[in-house]
């Protein structure tokens, strides 16, 4: 059916759509492509590859050599190739496997009869602001109209309200509609309803979230370094930063030059330093063997294929061993634009080998971060403290109200008993009885503490019964040289501590090991594993001296806080021990940090206090001192471990670090070992405006940055509008969003084009209102469904006469999920999130071995683009989602549809938990009162429309055969409930209707519309 | 009845679907194929297992016999050969012969020679093809195996996997097409591996490798959750399927009927995967043959066998990584070991195939990301890319030969030099693919395995 005559209507609006074509050939939209992608690899802007001395891309040299002679096509010589029959001399050489086709041929011969005229690439021109066509309605709608019009097209009607917000919603926050906001609209759909919403979700917070995830896309955020051991990276902050930025709107021009030059700025704030972190996201090896110079080149290559893509829609990357075939690009523009990153701290290689010893890092291994970095405060971890402290003394307010009688009088007497003790010691710590046992002939001194010779061994053990037998922590100090202390040999040492509870049985001694939970110190030196800092010292404590009049402090916690059984004692064993002077003590007392001591002090009122335990901070302490509530005490330890990896509200973060610049050269074939070519200063490319630097200097990235951005500058504008533009219609203007050169695509619209990129930059590179601009267009608020009557003459839906439907973008396939089911964590920012992961993906990476620890609280449901990028597997949720592994620079995801897909929508963790929560908020809701109306909701929340009669009898009939299957198995029941993490509002729920309705959320989960914005 | 007949028939009786059943069927076929409409030529080999010997084994002790190499033994190392010349970790030291640690034993009608460390390779040297001239670009694992796979080092490349199914698509209808296996030696050496070694690159990622695991799900999420059993599982899936139908009735968004096709896949290869990994229905003689005591035990032999299951079923490229070979020093204990591990099932994987008609259309590669120096490196020896050997065997190679060579101190590839991207050209000549016409158009270049170069190695066609 689609060979044969074409009908009528097809054939009528094939030729309204071609009409221009036939009326002229145009250079940039006819010829241009067919001389790109058939000759100019040999006759192109590549010298090397050049053949016949000729090349076809400069007007002049073609004229030159009687290729192409105006007005006489018979006469120019490529219509005489490519019109020879013989094999062996047609043009293009048929072992290229590109042969031209007739209606090729025809349109060259053409466009030399009407004098072969050339236009400089569209991309390539400084664009001016088209007039739009019409100014009855809104610009992007009267460019848009105008080629319908011309091709005769009606365009669809505007989608259905519901519809529409959901599209709106998911393109602009990557979150759906709740059903009060369909609602809402639904009741009134008027243009500034409309408005509303859009003004709404653009300064939701959560607008920065969606927009942050195509850049860092193109900037290949990750948070590990993707070669070899691929150890963690400390970028997150990053992340956060371009989140920020989208919701700030900041300028984009300063938004790219905060990200090139951060650093070179003056003054630069910690947020501009974090921005630079995108010149520090490459991938990074320090596998033993790689050499510095190759990977230096290699760092440097994917810096310029990067800024290339992101900034230029430009493949540079071709430049490195050749010029460019197509564009006119050439090597040494390549590393003209390596050479502005020159002058960055970095390393080819992050570690010190014996082989390829590196004197700026000694003593590196693989669980070194990779310098430079910097300490920023986390907004995120800032918010967290706050909550976990509230949560710490809520959960003693609440263990103490619900106490019973019986716990309240245990409370009581263990109170009681400490009182002698805080009378006694009034900063919480006693010494006890005290015997050095090893080395032999030590004591301790009348002040507690046990001073050693120079000569001594660095193994001490000492037994001790302490003043209170009841046991939580236990306190080590270094004193100061004032009081003869500090260190016997050097300012470094590395201490080790074991403890034991001794006992006597049959006369002799016996240790059982005792083990400690928290462990923290002053002066410590950073330890290391996975890139990350070990917190705490159980694993040792290094520290070093660095001013002698200060004492040194470490302290543990035990396990669980312990009574000392009658005639036991405490074996302390410490390895490594270099004091001169060692104080150990003792404390019934844990805090919620082991060093903050001074917590311990009002203790001592309280105790002595009528009631107690009134503050909830003091009651924590007790909580975890007296162990009379275990549940209690479980959770605020839990409570205090999370609160010890806010790490104070800090965070790290690389970033660039400007040094004296290293010699550029262009490399021959990218060959990094040669080092004949010439040396280069930073520069851009040939072609373009260039950049102006008045007294000679060498030009800088804040120069890079300021140039991409001068009103002459053609790309920049038209690439970042034209990747918007896919955002939220599925395909760009141009469709190759990569490269707009000469192997690109010419615009379906380039006025439009050029119209959005000039609007774009004259008002000051605002995306939120390029954004607002698109959204706002009728074009945008079209209908999805598809035009069975453009099928033939519009199939790519080019004109744009309908919406494009558009599977949701990994992340989102997750957001919305946890979103609809009202598991969503919607917290802003912070580090990685380790969501549910099939297990033991990591077990082919070594250097270090490691393993990965599902988040077990509610960090478990963060947005998918916080969650942990491990570039060399990445999760597999994402990555069957098509999420790249951004290990290079990706300007466009390809989404493809997978029997994966399915897999991972009904059996992975988080959907199989998002069905269970979802159908548990059906459940609590007393409005829904039935079956039926709990369905119709769901769906509702799930598609943004409910369900008709045939949707209902499919999913009534799920859930009548669901509910008969998990009454006869109450087993598999309770297994399929199991997944995920319990949740307390769940437990007062018919566990039966639960799972039975959770099935019916799987369902519709699983749904096509439900992972798709149409 | 057969568990497919079943769910094939409740599916199309309970969905009630207004897709025909042939129109099913062919929307399955459909996304099975491949994009690119090959082959274009006669087909040697319908499909290929690479043996991937992942830290880079030492040629020397393998398939390259260097009787001056072990005359020079402990002495300087000619610096005529190595001067100006990349090195890893012996950069800044002294270089010093180390001899093969291996005697060499001919073998066959043809005489091949093969170490005396892989004897049963040997009992079967009629069916090898040694390829002893071997040069790669990238002498750190990480790259090298990223240029041995996607004959680049531009990450975001396809790996060869991923090019042959998206040239040939798959036969297997409910196994994904392109499958990796892994495996670690008791030998250490073991280094690591990334998944972008089996990406799809910027090619669609339907024709991205799939990992089989041998411990817990084979595949990422092909169980089903616990407490949902097979029958809740078809039964979701079809409520699924009826639902997306309405949905396409609706908008006409060709995504959906794919979307059905892929849940009806997706359940299939919930069967077809535990079904392939239970090795439990292999006689004890085939076990045997293998050296398998532990079957679906995650060892490289346990992987051999379930690569000629995978093989069966029609998979087009099935991997196997073995990473067991990064020999930097204690060569002598630990690569026997090594080989062990790869010898007796290797040849089993090429006698099995054999002997069920499957080595003629079956192309074998085996080799490492790249060789080891002709150097010593304390007890072992440092990566070496200059010089190095592969074998293949099966489908359209010629047995019981050899190709190219080494100079005679196996440092560099002196006659028949041979690159990544002629390897490349000759697996995809095989399957009758001419390597300079596969291409995908990508940033507006029209890309190719082979990138601008690659030579079929006719010599050692069949």
């Amino acid at each position: 059916m689609r060979t044969g005559t074409p009908s009528p209507i097809v054939l009528f609006a094939w030729l309204a759509l071609s009409s221009a074509r036939a009326a002229e050939v145009e250079f940039n939209r006819d010829v241009r492509p067919i001389l790109s992608d058939h000759c100019f690899r040999c006759h192109g802007p590549d010298s090397a590859q050049r053949k016949g001395e000729l090349r076809l891309d400069l007007r002049d040299a073609a004229i030159a050599r009687d290729a192409i002679i105006p007005g006489q096509p018979e006469a120019s010589l490529i219509v005489q190739r490519i019109r020879e029959h013989d094999p062996d001399a047609v043009m293009p050489p048929s072992d290229l496997h590109k042969p031209l086709s007739d209606s090729q041929r025809t349109t060259l011969e053409k466009w030399i009869a009407a004098g072969a005229p050339y236009q400089a690439h569209w991309a390539y021109v400084t664009p001016t602001k088209p007039t739009p066509p019409r100014t009855d309605i809104a610009p992007i709608d009267a460019f848009i109209a105008a080629r319908l019009s011309t091709a005769g097209i009606t365009p669809s009607p505007t989608a259905d309200p519901a519809t529409l917000l959901r599209r709106l919603s998911l393109d602009l926050i990557g979150l759906p509609p709740t059903p009060e906001e369909i609602a809402t609209f639904v009741a009134d759909p008027s243009e500034a309803a409309y408005e509303r919403a859009v003004d709404r979700l653009l300064s939701s917070p959560h607008y920065g979230e969606r927009m942050a995830v195509p850049w860092l896309d193109v900037v290949r955020y990750a948070d590990t370094v993707g070669y070899h051991g691929d150890q963690n990276l400390h970028a997150f902050p990053y992340r956060d930063y371009v989140v920020d930025s989208f919701n700030a709107d900041l300028p984009f021009d300063r938004f790219a030059t905060e990200q090139l030059a951060g650093d070179l700025l003056p003054n630069p704030t910690p947020q501009q330093l974090t921005a630079t972190a995108f010149l520090r996201l490459n991938m990074v090896t320090r596998e033993g063997g790689a050499q510095d110079k190759e990977y230096l080149a290699k760092y440097a290559a994917d810096r310029v294929r990067t800024f290339g893509t992101a900034f230029l829609g430009s493949t540079v990357g071709c430049a490195e061993c050749h010029d460019h075939k197509y564009d006119p690009f050439q090597t040494r523009d390549f590393y003209r634009l390596a050479a502005f990153y020159s002058d960055l701290v970095q390393w080819g290689v992050y570690t010190d080998y014996a082989y390829t010893p590196n004197p700026d890092l000694v003593g590196f291994s693989n669980d070194h971060p990779f310098p430079p970095e910097i300490d920023v405060e986390s907004p995120y971890l800032k918010a967290r403290i706050d909550k976990l402290r509230a949560a710490i003394a809520e959960r003693a307010k609440r263990a103490l109200a619900e106490a019973s009688d019986e716990e309240r009088r245990k409370l009581a007497t263990w109170s009681e008993a400490r009182l002698g003790f805080v009378t006694a010691y009034a900063d919480g710590f006693a010494s006890g009885n005290q015997t050095v046992l090893e080395p032999a002939g030590r004591a301790p001194r009348e002040d507690g503490a046990i001073v050693f010779e120079p000569g001594d061994p660095e193994k001490t053990r000492i037994e001790i019964t302490p003043a209170d037998r009841h046991l939580a922590s236990i306190r080590f100090d270094l004193l100061p040289e004032g009081e003869s202390g500090v260190l016997r040999q050097g300012n470094d040492a590395f201490f080790r501590f074991a403890f034991a509870l001794r006992t006597m049985k049959d006369g002799k001694p016996e240790d059982a090991p005792l083990r400690v939970r928290r462990g923290e110190a002053t002066d410590h030196q950073p330890r290391y594993y996975n890139g990350h800092e070990i917190r705490g010292i159980v694993g040792g404590w290094s520290l070093r001296v660095k001013d002698k009049q200060r004492g040194l402090s470490a302290c543990f916690q035990f396990e669980r806080p312990f009574e000392l059984p009658d005639g036991a004692s405490l074996v302390v064993t410490i390895e490594g021990n270099r004091a001169r002077a060692l104080r150990v003590r003792t404390s019934p007392f844990a805090s919620c940090d082991p060093l903050a001591f001074d917590d311990l002090t009002p203790l001592r009122e309280r105790i002595t206090s009528p009631t107690p335990w009134n503050d909830p901070w003091t009651a924590a302490i007790g909580l975890r001192s007296s162990s009379f509530d275990l549940d209690a005490f479980q959770e605020l330890v839990t409570l205090d471990r999370s609160l010890r990896e806010c790490d104070g509200g800090l965070a790290k973060v690389v970033i660039a670090q400007p040094r004296a610049p290293r010699e550029t050269r262009v490399l021959p074939r990218g060959d990094w070992q040669n080092e004949s070519g010439e040396v280069v200063e930073p520069g851009v490319p040939s072609f373009l405006p260039q950049i102006q630097v008045t007294d000679g200097r060498r030009a800088t990235r804040l120069d890079l940055a300021t140039w991409l951005f001068a009103p002459e500058n053609p790309l920049p504008s038209r690439v970042i509008v034209n990747r918007l533009w896919k955002q939220f219609f599925g395909n760009a203007l141009s469709a190759v969003v990569d490269d707009l050169g000469l192997q690109g695509e010419a615009p379906s619209h380039p006025e439009l084009l050029d119209w959005l990129a000039c609007e774009f930059r004259d008002s000051g590179f605002r995306v939120k209102s390029i954004v607002k601009r698109i959204v706002m267009s009728e074009t945008y608020r079209r209908a999805s469904t598809r035009r069975l009557d453009l099928a033939d003459i519009d199939p790519g839906n080019r004109l744009l006469a309908s919406q494009n439907p558009r599977r949701l973008d990994a992340e989102f396939v997750r957001d919305n999920a946890l979103a609809i089911s009202g598991l969503l964590d919607s917290t802003l920012g912070g580090p990685p999130a380790m969501p549910w992961q099939p297990p033991r993906l990591y077990e082919h990476l070594q250097f270090p071995d490691r393993d990965y620890y599902p988040d077990r609280d509610e960090r478990q449901w963060r947005r998918g683009l916080y969650a942990h990028w491990q570039r060399t597997f990445l999760h597999p949720m994402l990555a069957n989602f098509d999420a790249p592994s951004r290990e290079e620079c990706s300007a466009a995801r390809s989404l493809a549809n997978t029997p994966q897909q399915a897999l991972t929508l009904l059996n992975d963790d988080t959907f199989v938990e998002a069905a269970h929560a979802f159908a548990a908020t059906l459940l609590s809701d007393s409005r829904l009162a039935d079956d039926r109306a709990r369905i119709d909701e769901a769906l509702l929340r799930a598609r943004g429309r409910s369900g008709d009669a045939a949707e209902h009898a499919i999913l009534e009939r799920t859930l009548s055969e669901a509910r008969t299957r998990f009454q006869a198995d109450e087993k598999a029941r309770d297994a399929f409930l199991g997944i995920g993490l319990s949740r307390r509002t769940d437990r007062a729920l018919d566990r039966t209707e639960l799972a039975a309705l959770a099935v019916v959320t799987r369902v519709i989960l699983n749904l096509h519309e439900c992972i798709t914005r149409n | 009845m057969h568990h497919s007949q079943l769910t094939r028939r409740s599916f199309l009786k309970r969905s009630g679907l207004s897709l025909g059943s042939a129109a099913l069927a062919d929307l399955l076929v459909r996304e099975a194929c491949a994009d690119a409409a090959f082959p274009q030529r006669e087909m040697r080999a319908k499909r290929v297992i690479h043996l991937c010997m992942a830290g880079g084994p030492s040629h020397l002790e393998m398939f390259d016999w260097k009787p001056k190499l072990a005359a020079l033994d402990g002495k300087p190392f000619p610096s005529s050969f190595t001067q100006g010349q990349q090195l890893a970790q012996l950069q800044n030291t002294p270089l010093n012969a180390f001899g093969p640690r291996a005697k060499f034993l001919r073998h066959g009608e043809s005489g091949l020679e093969i170490s005396e460390w892989f004897p049963k390779l040997g009992s079967i040297a009629d069916e090898l093809c040694i390829l002893r001239s071997m040069t790669t670009a990238q002498i750190n694992h990480d790259p090298a195996h990223a240029f041995m796979n996607s004959g680049s080092i531009v990450k975001g490349r396809p790996s060869m996997g991923s090019w042959v199914l998206y040239g040939l698509g798959s036969e297997s209808h409910d196994l994904p097409g392109f499958v990796v296996l892994t495996s670690t030696s008791r030998a250490g050496g073991a280094q690591p591996i990334s998944s972008r070694q089996w990406s799809a690159g910027f090619l669609k990622s339907k024709y991205q490798g799939v990992a089989l695991r041998s411990k817990g799900d084979a595949v990422h999420y092909v169980a089903s959750p616990r407490g949902v059993s097979q029958e809740l599982q078809r039964d979701s899936i079809t409520a699924i399927d009826r639902l997306n139908q309405l949905e396409y009735t609706r908008t006409g968004d060709p995504e959906i009927e794919t979307r059905i096709a892929q849940y009806e896949l997706a359940f299939r290869m919930q069967t077809s995967v535990p079904e392939l990994s239970d090795l439990s229905s292999e006689s004890n003689e085939t076990l045997d043959l293998y050296g398998l005591k532990t079957p679906g035990d995650g060892s490289y032999a346990s992987n051999c066998l379930l690569a000629r299951r995978l093989a069966e079923r029609g998979v087009r490229f099935i991997q196997l990584y073995h990473r067991a070979w990064d020999q930097h020093d204690n060569l002598v204990n630990a690569m026997p070991i090594a080989a062990q591990d790869v010898d007796q099932a290797t040849a089993a994987l090429i006698t099995d195939l054999k002997r069920r008609g499957m080595l003629e259309d079956t192309l074998l590669i085996f080799g490492g990301e790249f060789g080891r120096t002709p150097m010593g490196q304390g007890s072992g020896r440092d990566h070496h890319i200059l010089g190095f050997s592969m074998m293949l065997a099966g489908g359209g190679i010629r047995g019981g030969t050899t190709y190219g060579a080494t100079d005679e101190l196996g440092y560099r590839a002196v006659e028949n030099v041979l690159d990544v991207h002629d390897l490349h050209a000759t697996m995809l000549h095989l399957m009758g693919i001419d390597h300079k016409r596969l291409t995908f158009r990508f940033q507006g270049r029209d890309f190719r395995l082979t990138d601008v170069a690659g030579r079929v190695i006719e010599p050692i066609l069949a």
